[in-house]
């Protein structure tokens, strides 16, 4: 801190997470990764399909817990939170953004993007204009009340981007977030992308197949089986 | 879950809630119907006793136990605080038209009574019934009595009851013939002197054909009245003992005068209305336990299809629900959910099951064969035996709530997304 480096703002230390422990099927998705991440970052996760990088995103974005190793964030070793406390950061501090959007079916745009608003109290005025807002900053003014099946996939990936800006956090976690998009949307959607994280100065953390999208992150990390083989670019 | 949308998610589970409301409807109808006709029924049951014009009664074991029941009523009628004993002799007898030998024979339920005594242990729904005084005679009785010789002049004066009087054409001045059997010829000739009405009761039609008459002439007529010369029949089945006001209302002063009656007459059963009105109290309390246990298996079956439903809600939000945890809403959000649709299906369910069992027994009360009908045109609707009802199911569900609520928690987030 005094040499002006940022203090990072998750940190992963020697972390493993293994599924079936001690059984026949036992699979060591992540192996002994060190990894730092400083606020403001955009960072790729690049690799083959199963060399573990949902898993680092869900160790990162707290969905899941290291089988041995540390998550830190802001210093905080995550291991010692609650559960109703690592649910009040991933509340509070991380938007997620689904390959297959996750929208929930029953509620409208609008009411999707206000689903993260709900459980800290926001004043329904201010979420609906919040929610309204945010929708009409993906370009999805006027369609506040479509239902998630009269949405193209697109639009839905945009619905995804709102609701993951809802209570303005501190990190973005996008897993395969244009894997199910065509050419066009996909770039609509990783500009959308760029411009958010720089209009709030987010954490980007991105995991995908895509050269295109790959490119536009200034830290790449390739990962082969559980273990990160390469790491360049910005820190 | 719950929350906005939580009524547009009904849409798919329409036919699940309504097969889960039910079976709690069903479940909950059976005790409505059970305790609110048991309770009705009990309940007319303790006011009669709370109505009725006597406090306490004598009783001895099978058919027309008491003997010397003239005498013995006398000497209960002594004891302080004693206003009136009334000895009631009840036979079944046969009563034939006087006027046509040829017309059928009617069986009728005989009192035999003393006129005077009768009176003032009728309570005041059933002092309304009948005539004041009795047109019986001699209102003592003790004229054809004689002591025990009943060798002293019958009346033969007769009060029937208006069914009977309707069903068979009797009027008053007319006479009848009454027979302790179907042989017309063993009978005698009664004069009507008048009727009495009979009160509602759950016996059914064949109890309100009877006949009011002194109770020695019933005693003769029938054979329970005077016996051999070294002994006193005189037969009654009850004497009904009425106490003066300020006993009547104090328990402690009620047992006492039920110790002294008893200590007068030590081989025949004493019993005060109020201990008969306690016991039916607590029986009607046993019988509602046993109607609620009985009942808790049918809300046992429907609370574990309660509990079915909200798993296979959850089974199939399963990805919405780990949307919501993944997106950072807390777990107490989730369980809210899920307890609250458990809790409306539950409400729900019960008010249905009230509404039906109301239906059920007011159909009973209409279109039911007598007895049934009688029982249930009883049926008392207590809010606050409803109401808790209602909550204990409600309550209830909170553990099939809970069951899915655990099982909504237990979703692995990363499973439920991939």
């Amino acid at each position: 801190m005094n040499d002006g480096v940022r203090p990072p703002l998750i940190e992963l230390s020697r972390a493993s997470r293994t599924y079936g422990a001690r059984t026949a099927d036992e699979v060591r998705a992540l192996r002994d990764v060190d990894l730092a991440i400083q606020p403001g970052e955009f960072l790729s996760v690049e690799g083959p399909s199963g060399c573990g990088k949902t898993t680092l995103l869900n160790l990162l974005g707290l969905l899941d817990s290291p089988t041995s190793g540390e998550v830190r964030w802001d210093h905080r070793p995550v291991g010692s939170l609650s559960d109703r406390d690592r649910s009040r950061l991933r509340l509070t501090g991380v938007g997620f953004i689904f390959q297959r959007f996750y929208l929930l079916p029953t509620l409208t745009a609008r009411e999707n993007v206000e689903l993260p608003m709900r459980p800290l109290r926001v004043p329904r005025t201010e979420r609906l204009r919040r929610a309204s807002g945010l929708l009409a900053e993906v370009g999805l003014e006027g369609r506040e009340r479509a239902f998630p099946h009269q949405l193209s996939g697109g639009e839905e990936q945009r619905v995804a981007v709102a609701r993951a800006l809802a209570n303005r956090p501190g990190v973005l976690l996008a897993d395969e977030p244009t894997g199910e998009l065509d050419t066009g949307n996909t770039r609509a959607i990783l500009d959308l992308l760029v411009r958010v994280r720089a209009d709030r100065d987010a954490t980007l953390i991105l995991v995908t197949h895509n050269p295109e999208v790959s490119n536009r992150a200034r830290r790449h990390l390739t990962m082969r089986d559980g273990a990160v083989v390469r790491d360049v670019g910005e820190t | 879950m719950r929350g906005f949308g939580w009524g547009r998610s009904l849409r798919h589970v329409r036919l699940q809630w309504v097969l889960a409301v039910s079976a709690i409807a069903a479940a909950v109808a059976l005790p409505v119907v059970l305790i609110s006709v048991g309770g009705g029924v009990s309940a007319h049951e303790l006011a009669d006793l709370q109505n009725a014009g006597y406090q306490i009664v004598v009783s001895a074991g099978g058919s027309h136990g008491i003997s010397g029941a003239h005498a013995l009523a006398q000497r209960i009628a002594r004891i302080g605080s004693v206003t009136v004993a009334s000895p009631i002799l009840s036979v079944a007898i046969d009563a034939f038209n006087s006027t046509s030998p040829t017309a059928p024979v009617s069986p009728v339920l005989a009192e035999g009574v003393v006129p005077g005594q009768f009176t003032p242990t009728l309570g005041p729904t059933e002092s309304g019934l009948f005539p004041s005084p009795l047109p019986l005679g001699d209102p003592t009785d003790l004229v054809h009595y004689d002591n025990g010789t009943y060798r002293g002049p019958a009346t033969y004066d007769v009060l029937v009851s208006t069914p009977l009087a309707a069903a068979k054409g009797i009027r008053v001045g007319q006479q009848i013939v009454l027979s302790p059997s179907t042989n017309r010829s063993l009978g005698v000739a009664y004069n009507v002197t008048g009727s009495f009405g009979v009160p509602p009761s759950i016996l059914g039609p064949t109890g309100a054909f009877a006949v009011l008459l002194p109770l020695s002439d019933l005693q003769v007529m029938t054979g329970y009245g005077p016996a051999n010369a070294s002994s006193v029949f005189d037969a009654a089945d009850t004497i009904e003992v009425a106490v003066a006001g300020p006993v009547s209302d104090n328990p402690s002063a009620l047992t006492h005068v039920r110790d002294e009656i008893q200590s007068l007459v030590p081989l025949y059963g004493v019993t005060s209305l109020l201990q008969e009105a306690q016991q039916l109290e607590s029986a009607s309390a046993v019988l509602t336990g046993f109607y609620l246990a009985l009942s808790s298996v049918g809300l046992s079956v429907g609370l574990i299809f309660l509990a079915l439903v909200l798993l296979r809600r959850v089974e199939t939000d399963r990805r919405s629900i780990a949307v919501r945890r993944a997106l950072g809403l807390p777990a107490r959000t989730i369980a809210a959910g899920i307890l609250t649709e458990g809790a409306v299906i539950a409400a729900l369910g019960a008010l249905v099951g009230t509404l039906a069992g109301y239906v059920v027994v007011e159909s009973l009360a209409r279109w039911a064969t007598s007895t049934v009908q009688e029982a249930a045109s009883l049926a008392v609707w207590e809010p606050f035996t409803l109401g808790a009802i209602v909550a204990g199911v409600v309550g209830l569900s909170a553990l099939a709530g809970g069951v899915a609520t655990r099982a909504a928690l237990r979703v692995e987030i990363t499973e439920a997304l991939r």
